[in-house]
């Protein structure tokens, strides 16, 4: 708009010849336009993590497909394509189904107790008292400990004779004496001996649950909390109503980091039981290394282990539509 | 009349062919020198050899193993011998690591777990220094031959075995006017007898090796058997396999406490060296660790025969452990050349092993054999020779009976029944996966 036709006055007659004259540049090129170029631009910069992410995670991902639907095994660099084979060959197992219930306890167990366990260390570690710094430096120790070193430890401690354990609770009167009925066999019996691995993955694991907590925790504003207090809220009023919303998208990644943890824990159940008694602690992660690596059959256990992905999905989705609600 | 001159007789032999001849001949003769002084040959000079092994369960083994005489060998043929240790259980994935790299050591070895079949395309065909060691050393056990050997070739070399005897406390055993447990009935009145005078008896219902070993050897002992000659039927579903699991049951019932659900391989040692057990099937490290641990319990723990089944039959299943060479290695003839030497020293291995080692080559499982041969209470072992076998008898080791194995399907038969399962249930189960994992192999 010109300042004439802002007055309300005719247009110049000199303006409309340039207006009408043809553009005197060479027409440029889609990629040379300003917006493909701010476009470009942007790409160039995520390229690398888009890179980083398609190697590490994309490839090892799409080869794993690959292998569960060839006939892949440790000594044959030949693999043939069977479709959905190995699928169907490991749902007629009684001991994938074993191993998927397992799974699914070992999950949900592990999740409750590492929730309730977190959060209480978190609260606990939030206080002012002497020697903080010293106290969260040292609850880690579990989590960066080597998990074969933890893990013999805890071999140890629940040894079927030597177990110390036993023998404190055999003191306390709670117990009988070794060899009596009473006497907790925590590998050998069943139901014990899933619940021995998951204390064993509550353990090591809690601590990162906690400071994930302390993280957010910490990140909540005092005036907030003060002025919940002031409006004469509770202690777990101003937790589930202040604190809970506003570190919402942390308590959600760690829940998505505690998942995958959690069923991909492979060590914990093949050093402690190799899976047994029975297969009455066998887990996913176990039965596919024994199937894949131990009896070489790469298709098989590839097949099991994206059974995994099934029950990840859940959590994924869950975590992921709630972080994007939040958005808006 | 003839003419008396010497006919002149044209040469047979040109120059070229005479050099040819000769030089082969020279060629040979260096080869059988330096074969008979054990020399290796030079081009082996200057390069590294990489060996991955178990960590042995004589711990004095490995450190012979690894600063003598691995460093004497390379020594003396200019060879910088690198060896690697690891648990004996990880051996098979780092296995099945170095052959998707297709670069790692040169030679390795598979402890209990052999993967001979799996892997043999990969591997170097070793028949010349097998058959070489049979001939310089009288000849194989029977059951060496199928641990190593694919479509009439060898690829791998067998150089010992660990046996699993019966330890018994004779004290325990003369005190309770017990005869020694030379059959398995006799070990089962003995378990009855001990266990409610607080000494049980125990064997691993749990998934490990041992577990894998001992039921074995009951179940052949009572004339059972895994698979055929050939290595493709299954014979598992019989009348002495469901003998051998309701006699198991009766001896965990009768004998045992229920700590033996949680066994790994160790526990029982440790059972034995507390002066609880009265007695364990295992392998004699058990009898080593009660010397250094527990004295008083060591003077009175004897070793046995293999207990023989209802039939007087007596099989013992061993714990093979066999050597073999990747084909990607790039220092083949050093690798053979320390195989070869390593055959030669089983005799060696054995005393520094304390006894553990059992030879394959039948030379030296002449008696005396070295350390049990001059030990009264381990001279039994020198019998187990002729009744050992391995995984898959009296078929060969093939790769389902691998499987099998890897997932300790008949311990986990014997499991089942030991914790109430009826016996044709478990046989179903059993037998199941038996033919679950022999059709996919043949499918494959």
């Amino acid at each position: 708009m010109t300042t004439a036709s802002l007055r309300g006055g005719p247009e110049p007659t000199a303006r409309a010849a340039v207006v009408s004259a043809p553009a005197p540049t060479a027409e440029r090129a889609w990629w040379g336009t300003h917006s493909a170029q701010r476009k470009i631009f942007g790409y160039t910069l995520l390229a690398p993590a888009a890179l980083y992410v398609l190697l590490l995670v994309g490839a090892p991902f799409l080869f794993s497909l690959w292998l569960a639907v060839s006939d892949a095994n440790v000594g044959d660099p030949v693999a043939r394509f069977i479709g959905l084979e190995n699928f169907r060959a490991a749902w007629e197992m009684d001991t994938f189904w074993i191993a998927m219930r397992n799974s699914v306890v070992f999950l949900v167990v592990a999740a409750i107790f590492k929730s309730l366990l977190g959060t209480s260390l978190a609260f606990l570690l939030l206080q002012n008292f002497r020697g903080k710094k010293l106290i969260r430096g040292l609850v880690v120790i579990p989590f960066t400990l080597p998990i074969a070193i933890s893990v013999l430890s805890w071999k140890w401690m629940y040894d079927s004779q030597f177990s110390v354990i036993n023998w404190v609770l055999s003191r306390l009167g709670l117990i009988g004496t070794y060899g009596s009925d009473s006497w907790p066999i925590w590998l050998g019996q069943p139901h014990l001996a899933l619940a021995a691995c998951i204390a064993v993955n509550v353990w090591r694991t809690f601590p990162f649950s906690a400071i994930v907590l302390l993280a957010g925790f910490t990140s909540v504003p005092l005036e907030v909390i003060d002025a919940a207090k002031v409006d004469g809220c509770s202690f777990f009023q101003r937790f589930r109503h202040v604190v809970v919303p506003m570190i919402f998208p942390i308590l959600m990644i760690g829940l998505l980091f505690d998942t995958v943890f959690t069923l991909s824990d492979l060590s914990v159940v093949y050093l402690l039981t190799q899976g047994g008694p029975g297969n009455a602690s066998k887990i996913l992660p176990v039965l596919a290394y024994q199937i894949g690596i131990q009896a070489g059959n790469l298709g098989r256990g590839a097949a099991i282990a994206l059974f995994l992905v099934p029950l990840l999905l859940p959590a994924l989705f869950l975590v992921l539509r709630n972080l994007k609600r939040r958005e808006y | 009349m003839s003419d008396p001159r010497p006919v002149p007789v044209k040469a047979s032999v040109s120059r070229r062919r005479f050099l040819t001849v000769a030089g082969a001949g020279v060629t040979t003769s260096a080869l059988l020198t330096m074969l008979d002084a054990r020399q290796a040959p030079a081009q082996i000079r200057g390069t590294t050899l990489r060996i991955l092994q178990w960590s042995h369960f004589i711990p004095a083994y490995d450190a012979w193993f690894d600063s003598k005489f691995t460093k004497e060998w390379g020594d003396k043929n200019g060879v910088k011998v690198r060896v690697d240790h690891i648990p004996h259980l990880e051996l098979p994935a780092r296995m099945a690591a170095e052959f998707a790299a297709g670069a790692g050591h040169d030679i390795i070895m598979n402890a209990s777990s052999i993967l001979t079949r799996l892997y043999y395309r990969s591997l170097v065909d070793l028949s010349d220094i097998y058959s070489q060691g049979g001939k310089n050393h009288g000849g194989w056990i029977p059951a060496a031959g199928p641990l190593v050997e694919v479509e009439g070739k060898h690829y791998g070399i067998p150089m010992f075995y660990i046996l699993l005897p019966m330890l018994y406390r004779k004290d325990l055993f003369d005190a309770n006017g017990l005869k020694a447990p030379d059959t398995w009935e006799l070990a089962r009145v003995a378990a009855r007898t001990l266990k409610p005078k607080g000494h049980p008896t125990g064997i691993q219902f749990s998934q490990c090796a041992d577990a894998n070993l001992n039921w074995r050897s009951l179940l052949f002992s009572f004339g059972g058997a895994e698979a055929d000659p050939s290595g493709e039927n299954i014979l598992i579903d019989s009348k002495e396999m469901r003998e051998a699991l309701r006699f198991a049951k009766a001896l965990f019932d009768e004998g045992m406490t229920p700590e033996v659900f949680s066994w790994d391989d160790a526990s029982d040692n440790r059972f034995l060296a507390s002066g609880i057990g009265s007695w364990i099937h295992d392998a004699i490290s058990a009898y080593r660790t009660t010397e250094d641990t527990n004295p008083d319990v060591f003077k009175n723990t004897h070793i046995g025969l293999e207990p023989a089944g209802p039939g007087g039959k007596r099989v013992s299943v061993s714990s093979a452990n066999v050597y073999m060479i990747w084909k990607f290695s790039k220092n083949q003839p050093a690798a053979k050349e320390f195989l070869a030497h390593f055959m030669d020293s089983g005799k060696e291995g054995m005393t520094q092993s304390r006894g553990y080692n059992m030879p394959y080559l039948l030379a030296d499982a002449q008696k005396p054999m070295p350390v049990i041969g001059a030990d009264p209470k381990m001279q039994i072992l020198q019998d187990f020779p002729k009744i050992v076998a391995f995984y898959g008898y009296p078929g060969p080791f093939t790769t389902p009976i691998q499987e099998v194995v890897n997932l300790f399907v008949l311990p986990d038969m014997f499991t089942r029944v030991a914790r109430g399962q009826a016996i044709e249930d478990v046989m179903k189960w059993g037998v199941g996966e038996y033919r679950r994992i022999f059709a996919k192999h043949k499918r494959a």
